[in-house]
């Protein structure tokens, strides 16, 4: 039987920052340990250590967020995430979307001005 | 127009709140957070002395303090290390900043939450009131601030060479949004990261005339004589 809420998590705000670094380390700890299914599951042709090094990578990205209502609603958006990932609701592109800036040549911004004037950025 | 400045509301809390040692990950995702090492609480020392006249030149005030170009470089220089997401492509300018929550104030960082792309946050945004439609009388547009994207250099429009359309890889073209007051949009674009300049309106200037003036004596000679 399918259980369409598998994953879920209850809407709730952080009491105060040391609640909010613990459901967000727990978050992450989630992400890490399935970072293994998710290889397996869409067949990513990237090791497992790749999967838990672009977790990392979209956890840090909001460290220095300083507010906590923001923090809640980012902790909100990463359970989303994790659910939609696991219970395959998802496809290969859209897992894909967050290792775009690696694989796809396209998708990268130029490191100095003339490397994007030569590529015809101006 | 000059790019009005980020609101600099409580910068004072901003170098303690951030831990001294460097985060984690990887160097090429570097964010608004650690844009250089000077201290952006501190504003920058006033080019004048008390000793100065109140107006060294007329039309200038001394309290203002003039930012030459190599000053304002680091402020206006593009931000090539900023961390991209998935839909980065060939067309997207560079940003100078990209918010990543860590802007002291009471706003929200729409921009860190949203799911916007983060080439929005490098594009410029006027803020203006539509002008009057010069073929009528009526005021009625004219009332509200418009939001008004500026157009990519590259991508704005191109010619589809299947049947001669035009294509254009500017999502935000033909967008308006429009809002009550000059204040409300300033800080939509404060809340989202975006660069923005407020272009302020033409007001009309209505002189006062008396048709009667035409008619009153004058001691020198006329230039224009009105009567018969």
């Amino acid at each position: 039987m399918i259980n369409p809420t598998y994953l879920a998590q209850k809407t709730r705000t952080s009491v105060n920052w040391a609640d909010a670094r613990r459901r967000v380390i727990k978050s992450y700890r989630d992400w890490l340990r399935a970072a293994p299914e998710i290889q397996q599951m869409y067949s990513l042709n990237m090791p497992v250590s790749a999967i838990r090094t672009k977790a990392r990578q979209e956890f840090e990205r909001h460290r220095y967020v300083a507010q906590l209502p923001t923090v809640d609603v980012l902790i909100t958006k990463s359970n989303e995430e994790y659910q939609e990932t696991m219970n395959y609701w998802k496809q290969l592109t859209h897992v894909l979307k967050y290792f775009r800036a690696e694989d796809d040549p396209k998708a990268r911004l130029p490191h100095n001005f003339v490397a994007g004037f030569l590529e015809g950025r101006n | 127009m000059p790019l009005l400045p980020r609101p600099a509301t409580a910068r004072l809390l901003a170098a303690a709140v951030r831990p001294a040692s460097r985060r984690l990950g990887p160097a090429s995702a570097r964010t608004y957070a650690d844009e250089g090492a000077h201290d952006r609480s501190v504003q920058p020392d006033p080019k004048s002395s008390t000793s100065d006249a109140p107006s060294a030149k007329p039309g200038d005030s001394a309290m203002i303090r003039q930012q030459g170009p190599a000053e304002g470089a680091p402020r206006h220089k593009p931000d090539y290390d900023v961390a991209v997401d998935y839909r980065t492509s060939k067309f997207s300018p560079i940003p100078m900043r990209v918010m990543d929550g860590s802007e002291p104030g009471e706003a929200v960082a729409a921009a860190v939450l949203s799911g916007a792309p983060t080439e929005l946050q490098a594009r410029t945004v006027r803020i203006y009131r539509p002008a009057k439609t010069a073929t009528q009388s009526g005021t009625w547009h004219g009332h509200h601030w418009r939001m008004d994207w500026d157009v990519l250099e590259k991508g704005h429009r191109w010619e589809n060479p299947l049947m001669g359309w035009q294509s254009s890889a500017d999502f935000m073209q033909g967008t308006h949004l429009n809002f009550n007051t000059k204040q409300d949009a300033i800080d939509f674009a404060n809340k989202q990261g975006y660069e923005y300049f407020v272009q302020e309106p033409n007001e009309r200037r209505i002189v006062p005339k008396a048709y009667a003036n035409n008619f009153l004596h004058s001691p020198k000679r006329l230039k224009h004589i009105r009567t018969k």
